[in-house]
């Protein structure tokens, strides 16, 4: 029974998107325009240059593509489903999440993996075609290939656990408008979504190493395009792993005290 | 299905930040908060039987809802205990959670985005209900709250009155032995509102349910209710049936008669009082405590005089209820 | 007179709210500023890395993000409350404010009171100084006369452009999830001299969404890379017009738009 009701919380999102085709027409324009935009501004920059910081213009490319199309895994219309937890605080309806048999922390879980799912679908068929016109570069080898999968699927763990973070942050400020800005913003910049972090410099590349950010996509991405080698790779799935597991200890604690402070305060 | 709930001595207190007027306040505030307590609920104790269907009355901020959230165990008392269908809603939350069924007003548990019979679905599957069954009770709640017109609809696209009806199904679903329903009929027609009454009915009839429901509306409460309990400023002011509350704040019938010739003076049978005197009409009102009921009374006027007319004002629910919450417990300190 | 008294009141009034939230007010004044910061730190990571970019000496290329930035701080603070407009009209705020005797889109401007504008105009504020200290331009009255016009252009074309979009939310309130979208690419492309980009996208920066008339012109203009930005010189450096105008169109379809609305279903 358990698989029946977490196939039927994780296809939420999917269903309610299917059942909004413009809006689903919006993802695809939206897609299509970033991938053009970001593959072109990059081999505009290049124009005049050779490598630099460690990256060829086709490594560049690849990665900044792929920071799109990754970016849009769990970039939807979140408010449109009327689901997320701010929304839920805000309207009172949190409460029916403690009223079922379902422990919140699992719904949210599902819902995130439905999402995930589902946005991982479109990311591949960019990432089909883009393979196919040549804008990004297939991986060197099936171990390269197996390696960026294993270390994205924690990258995603990783983003799955701040987004947590972020929704958990509602459950104390009833808003949490400029945590999620600040958060957002710090997950597209030190991930290397606006641009890989291998440009920045040495001190702002050695503050992301003691933050979760970069282990979302930088470390599988700079692993496809083979800017961290082979060799290395083990100690960034470690590192990656570490955080899953730090995360996870953090957030379940949080999610505790929610419940706490929603059964003192009446939700 | 033994759905009963045993309410005893139960309390909770909230704290909050006050903010100081003015905006030099407003920045003392940011740095020093300064902090009340506000009594909610105090001390109430009430028991329903498996079957039964009570409402609880009091007027907006009387602690009705805070009273609710402690018995699906979304809130922890600061004292005293509840049980419902034999388990503590706060200690076993889950275990509970399938016992009970609530709706709160007009909030929706319906996902937004999704056809009606999607979310029915989802809870089925969270509620582990098997298919047949599922199917059936839902032809059952059609049947009444006539579902089947909208629910291929998504839940944005419903009308308010379409919503709380697929609400109240979706909180039914799990055949839950004990239901709460915190102003269910709120903002509604008259026509959905009636439906949703027959629902309720038929639901503690028929399928043995114990429902505890707050509402505003004094014909529901006519319709559905023998007991009801009234709550003011946290406090329980009456535990009873209809008629209890009538006779304790509703005597205010008036009993207006025209006395044949030869009755000028007049003496009025015990417990009842002569408001107002004009020639041969007079109007008798309740007198003291132990008024008798206006039927009673009226029963009493004919037996001992003569009368060629005779009609009777009664109160109605409202203006009980009226004189009820006006009459009970202390007057409003920061509500 | 008596309107700006109003809206001043309203406003100390929002400053009042949004210290009712203790942390998200500071959080406010900090998001901004971060924000900016790492725009600066990405802007200046490419200016580095990418010397000479499209022709442009670097000195000269921080002039885009700098005003970009000055014109968005201006827009947050004084037009800015347009985006997100959807959300407020599913909860049935517009149909309030259809009722108050004041007109609509101020009442949608006093809502709150952008805390983070404080943080954003400081960082660019300062970005801007560093911009013109290091430039070699000859910094004569006409030079900054042009350059606070198109600071202003720049901020009524983001506005323009928001308010399109608010217009689109009050007929679908999906429009909101342009609006964001809108909001990043503003962010991200808004900062670069556009003529790196092939003709076709660059096109559609300056024909599609007319976001090279914020920043990239006229820094072009001012910096003598007029003539070779793809667009005839004369609309180049009509940019702060432009925004004016469009700032005007989208008021003229935000009274059409009102007037067309039909409310929200529930």
């Amino acid at each position: 029974m358990a698989v029946l009701h977490a196939w039927r919380t994780a296809r939420v999102t999917p269903l309610g998107e299917l059942h909004a085709p413009p809006r689903m027409t919006a993802v695809l324009v939206r897609l299509t325009v970033q991938v053009v935009l970001v593959a072109s501004l990059w081999s505009g920059l290049y124009a005049h240059t050779g490598a630099t910081a460690g990256m060829t213009r086709e490594q560049a490319i690849s990665y900044a593509v792929l920071a799109a199309l990754a970016s849009r895994l769990r970039e939807l219309d979140q408010y449109a489903g009327r689901d997320t937890v701010i929304q839920h605080v805000h309207f009172g309806t949190i409460v029916y999440w403690y009223l079922r048999p379902l422990p919140p922390a699992r719904y949210h879980a599902l819902r995130a993996l439905g999402e995930q799912i589902y946005g991982a679908a479109w990311a591949l068929a960019g990432f089909a075609v883009c393979l196919a016109v040549g804008v990004v570069q297939p991986p060197k080898s099936a171990a390269v290939a197996g390696v960026f999968v294993l270390s994205l699927l924690l990258g995603q763990l990783i983003l799955y656990f701040i987004m947590l973070l972020i929704d958990q942050w509602c459950f104390w400020m009833l808003r949490n408008t400029s945590a999620v800005l600040i958060l957002i913003f710090a997950q597209n910049l030190m991930s290397g979504v606006y641009a890989p972090l291998w440009f920045f410099p040495g001190w702002f590349r050695t503050l992301s190493t003691y933050l979760p950010f970069q282990a979302t996509l930088n470390v599988p991405l700079s692993l496809y395009v083979g800017r961290i080698q082979l060799s290395d790779a083990g100690r960034q799935l470690a590192i990656q792993a570490g955080w899953v597991v730090v995360l996870f200890l953090f957030t379940r604690f949080l999610w505790r005290r929610a419940a706490r402070r929603v059964i003192s305060q009446g939700g | 299905m033994t759905g009963s709930i045993e309410v005893r001595g139960l309390s909770r207190t909230f704290h909050t930040t006050v903010r100081r007027p003015g905006f030099a306040g407003a920045l003392r505030s940011l740095v020093n908060p300064e902090r009340v307590a506000k009594h909610a609920v105090s001390d109430i104790s009430f028991d329903v039987a498996p079957g039964e269907l009570l409402a609880l009355l009091g007027p907006n901020g009387a602690g009705k809802s805070t009273t609710i959230k402690m018995l699906t165990g979304i809130l922890t008392p600061t004292s005293g205990e509840a049980r419902v269908a034999d388990v503590v809603p706060y200690e076993e939350r889950e275990r509970n959670a399938r016992n009970i069924g609530a709706v709160f007003g007009q909030r929706t548990q319906l996902w937004w985005d999704l056809p009606v019979k999607e979310s029915f679905a989802i809870l089925r599957d969270i509620y582990d209900v098997p298919k047949a069954e599922h199917s059936a009770r839902l032809r059952e709640f059609d049947d009444i709250l006539e579902l089947s017109a909208f629910w291929d609809t998504r839940v944005r696209h419903l009308s308010l009155g379409q919503r709380v009806r697929c609400d109240l199904a979706a909180a039914l679903l799990h055949d839950p032995p004990v239901v709460f329903l915190d102003e269910p009929t709120i903002g509604m027609d008259v026509v959905v509102k009636e439906q949703v009454r027959e629902f309720l009915r038929h639901q503690v009839e028929q399928r043995g349910r114990t429902v505890l429901l707050t509402t505003h509306d004094m014909t529901e409460v006519e319709r559905l209710a023998e007991r009801v309990v009234l709550i003011n400023h946290g406090r329980l002011v009456l535990d009873g049936t209809l008629d209890e509350i009538r006779r304790k704040f509703g005597s205010t019938w008036q009993v207006r008669a025209t006395l044949a010739d030869g009755h000028t003076d007049v003496v009025p049978p015990p417990g009842i009082a002569l408001l107002r005197q004009d020639g041969p009409q007079v109007v008798f009102g309740p007198d003291g405590s132990e008024a008798p009921t206006v039927h009673q009374a009226l029963k009493a006027v004919i037996e001992r005089y003569e009368v060629t007319d005779i009609a009777i004002d009664e109160a109605d629910l409202e203006d009980v209820m009226r004189v009820a919450y006006a009459h009970a417990g202390p007057p409003a300190e920061g509500a | 007179m008596n309107a700006v008294r109003i809206a001043w009141r309203i406003t100390r009034l929002n400053i009042r709210a949004q210290m009712e939230y203790r942390v998200e007010f500071l959080l406010n004044i900090a998001i901004g500023a971060i924000w900016q910061v790492s725009v600066i730190v990405f802007a200046t990571v490419l200016l580095t890395r990418f010397t000479g970019m499209g022709g442009w000496d670097s000195s000269d290329v921080l002039l885009i993000p700098a005003t970009r930035m000055l014109a968005h701080g201006l827009f947050v603070l004084v037009l800015g409350r347009m985006h997100g407009l959807g959300r407020y009209i599913q909860e049935g705020r517009i149909d309030i404010y259809l009722l108050r005797p004041m007109p609509v889109h101020r009442q949608v401007q006093l809502q709150y009171f952008p805390t983070n504008a404080i943080g954003d105009l400081t960082v660019a504020a300062g970005l801007m100084a560093g911009a013109l200290s290091r430039s070699h331009l000859d910094w004569t009255a006409g030079r900054i006369t042009y350059l606070i016009t198109c600071l202003i252009g720049g901020m009524l074309l983001e506005a323009a452009l928001f308010t399109a979009v608010a217009c689109a939310s009050l007929r679908f309130p999906a429009a909101d999830y342009w609006g964001r979208w809108l909001e990043e690419l503003l962010g991200t492309f808004g900062s670069y001299p556009l003529n790196v980009l092939p003709r076709a996208v660059g096109g559609f920066l300056t024909f599609g969404l007319p976001l090279a008339f914020v920043a990239y012109f006229p820094a072009a203009v001012l910096t003598g890379h007029g003539h070779d930005t793809g667009v005839p010189y004369w609309l180049a450096a009509a940019s702060p017009l432009l925004g004016a105008l469009a700032y005007l169109g989208a008021r003229l379809l935000w009274h059409w738009s009102l007037d067309h609305y039909t409310g929200v279903n529930g």
